[in-house]
């Protein structure tokens, strides 16, 4: 399999003392869905950052598509870049005030020229195009509806949505299901388990349910503290890399969830 | 329970000697709360102060209150027309609401693009500190004196009024526009920029439509005060419309019927403006 997405030695300090991410090497082929899991301020999420540029590293390479995205500099190549790689969020980030298919289409400003895309013109084929991909995601009802009408899996839809109709090579998703029900966080997943298998297109996916992203995920990639500390198959992941990832071993973790009485008094 | 002296009061106080007679406090006492007390209590001794050294001179305080409301009844139970017709006062009215209208749209226009760039979300952080150090300057200059100032260029008149009362709008929103601006959750900002949309349609496609609701109540509690400031304006400045007729009125003629009649058409129009702003709002919202 072809490798799309290769980091070599990253690095992002904030300040002197802040370090988010030190010395980050791994690669992803095309087609996988690769999770990312950490505790909170692993710096998983400034990971997923690095690859659109929302935020820059400070030192290493991110090789995509056979090009260093770090060493973009001109703003339309950037926005080129951009709209290669899909995002979505665990707040979702939709313009609340707008309807689903808006939303949808903003996924396509980067295609356009300022004054087009900022006046909101569509082509009939990119709203065909919405159509189809609400259609697909089972949200063709909502389609006028206003993106603050909507329940959290369905806005985290439209924001699938707004991503796919970017035709990216890449869907990075932020934490997707960290403000979701259980339900809704199974529709989603399965919908990113069919996005990467049907569409081809490559997932990496943040996420603080291990279970889930054991269920889900060809590969899982562990963070702690900014370092990588696993890189390999869900099923290969033993307590002690559990262990080094978030400090604590499988029982327990299992012991906050279970029994928090006992904990509580341990304080 | 089993738990010691010892243990509850390092709990209480961190390990030092227990103090448990003393009741315990719900708040820290704070540098600020204590700042804000002083202030009430200097406020309030300044009042009483103030109330006990009162000249009042010969006037006698009821009687003195007595006139006002009798006063105050000829103008609002007595209103009558004297020097000049009901559609020529509403031509006059028209005037100052014309005033009103049109500096708000000139301050608008210009403060929506200053804002867009005062705020902290859109522009950078030394733009944005330029802008609002420099709009706060302006507003922290009176309407009407703004308007003096430019009458020394324009003369006094409905000019001066003009630009001065836009020179006020145009600080005043762009505060408050800004404001709204920077309300917008930045995730939204970033998810378009992830799509790898431009500034433009950013601020077009996202920031707009998100704060067009505050953006509309803002500009509309800004033209009731403009209207008010043309009111004043027709007096102070000679900017015409129906607050010379008011003015004229009460310094000239001394006909507290005739102001009675133009304070209630200056009701009225405030509380259309009141109804209007109140159904374009809702009509936005929806």
């Amino acid at each position: 399999m072809k490798t799309l997405l290769q980091f070599k030695n990253v690095s992002k300090h904030y300040d002197k003392k802040t370090v988010a991410l030190s010395d980050v090497s791994f690669s992803v082929n095309e087609g996988e869905l690769v999770s990312i899991i950490g505790p909170s301020g692993a710096g998983k999420s400034t990971l997923l950052r690095c690859i659109n540029r929302l935020i820059d590293a400070t030192s290493g390479e991110i090789i995509f598509e056979d090009k260093d995205v770090l060493q973009i500099k001109n703003k339309s190549k950037m926005r080129a870049l951009r709209t290669k790689i899909g995002m979505i969020f665990q707040n979702y980030n939709l313009v609340e005030r707008l309807s689903v298919f808006e939303n949808v289409l903003h996924g396509r400003l980067g295609y356009k020229s300022a004054l087009v895309g900022a006046l909101g013109f569509y082509s009939e084929e990119e709203k065909q195009q919405a159509i189809k991909i609400l259609q697909s995601l089972g949200l063709d009802e909502q389609i006028y509806k206003r993106c603050d009408q909507l329940s959290g899996g369905q806005k985290q839809r439209v924001g699938i949505a707004r991503a796919l109709i970017q035709e990216p090579r890449v869907l990075l998703a932020d934490e997707p299901i960290a403000s979701l029900d259980p339900s809704s966080s199974k529709v989603i997943m399965d919908q990113l388990k069919k996005i990467c298998s049907t569409l081809g297109i490559t997932v990496l996916v943040n996420l603080h349910q291990l279970d889930v992203a054991l269920n889900y995920s060809d590969r899982v990639i562990g963070i702690s503290k900014g370092r990588v500390v696993y890189d390999g198959d869900p099923a290969s992941l033993t307590d002690d890399h559990i262990q080094q990832i978030y400090g604590s071993d499988r029982e327990a973790l299992n012991l906050v969830v279970r029994e928090p009485k006992e904990v509580a008094q341990k304080i | 329970m089993a738990v010691d002296n010892q243990a509850r009061s390092t709990l209480i106080n961190g390990g030092g000697p227990s103090f448990q007679k003393e009741r315990i406090k719900l708040r820290l006492m704070s540098k600020s709360r204590l700042a804000i007390r002083l202030t009430m209590l200097a406020l309030a001794i300044l009042t009483v102060v103030g109330f006990l050294t009162f000249d009042y001179r010969d006037v006698h305080l009821l009687k003195g209150i007595m006139s006002t409301f009798a006063n105050f009844k000829t103008i609002f139970a007595q209103p009558q027309l004297a020097h000049f017709s009901l559609s020529e006062a509403i031509y006059q009215l028209l005037v100052t609401l014309s005033l009103g209208v049109l500096t708000t749209l000139i301050g608008a226009i210009i403060a929506l693009f200053l804002g867009i760039f005062a705020a902290e979300n859109l522009s950078n952080k030394k733009v944005s500190n330029v802008i609002k150090g420099f709009v706060a300057l302006i507003r922290a200059v009176p309407t009407v004196l703004w308007v003096l100032i430019f009458a020394v260029s324009a003369g006094l008149g409905s000019v001066a009024a003009v630009i001065g009362m836009s020179f006020h709008s145009i600080s005043y929103l762009t505060k408050a526009y800004s404001e709204s601006f920077e309300e917008l959750d930045a995730g939204t900002i970033e998810a378009l920029e992830g799509c790898g949309a431009s500034w433009w349609q950013i601020v077009c496609q996202a920031v707009l439509p998100s704060s067009l609701t505050s953006l509309i109540s803002w500009t509309f509690i800004r033209f009731e005060i403009n209207f008010g400031v043309s009111v004043a304006m027709g007096a102070a400045a000679g900017a015409g419309g129906i607050g010379y007729d008011m003015f004229m009125d009460s310094a000239f003629y001394y006909n507290l019927h005739e102001m009675g009649v133009i304070t209630y058409l200056i009701l009225v129009v405030a509380m259309l403006l009141e109804f209007m702003s109140l159904k374009i709002k809702n009509k936005v919202r929806s």
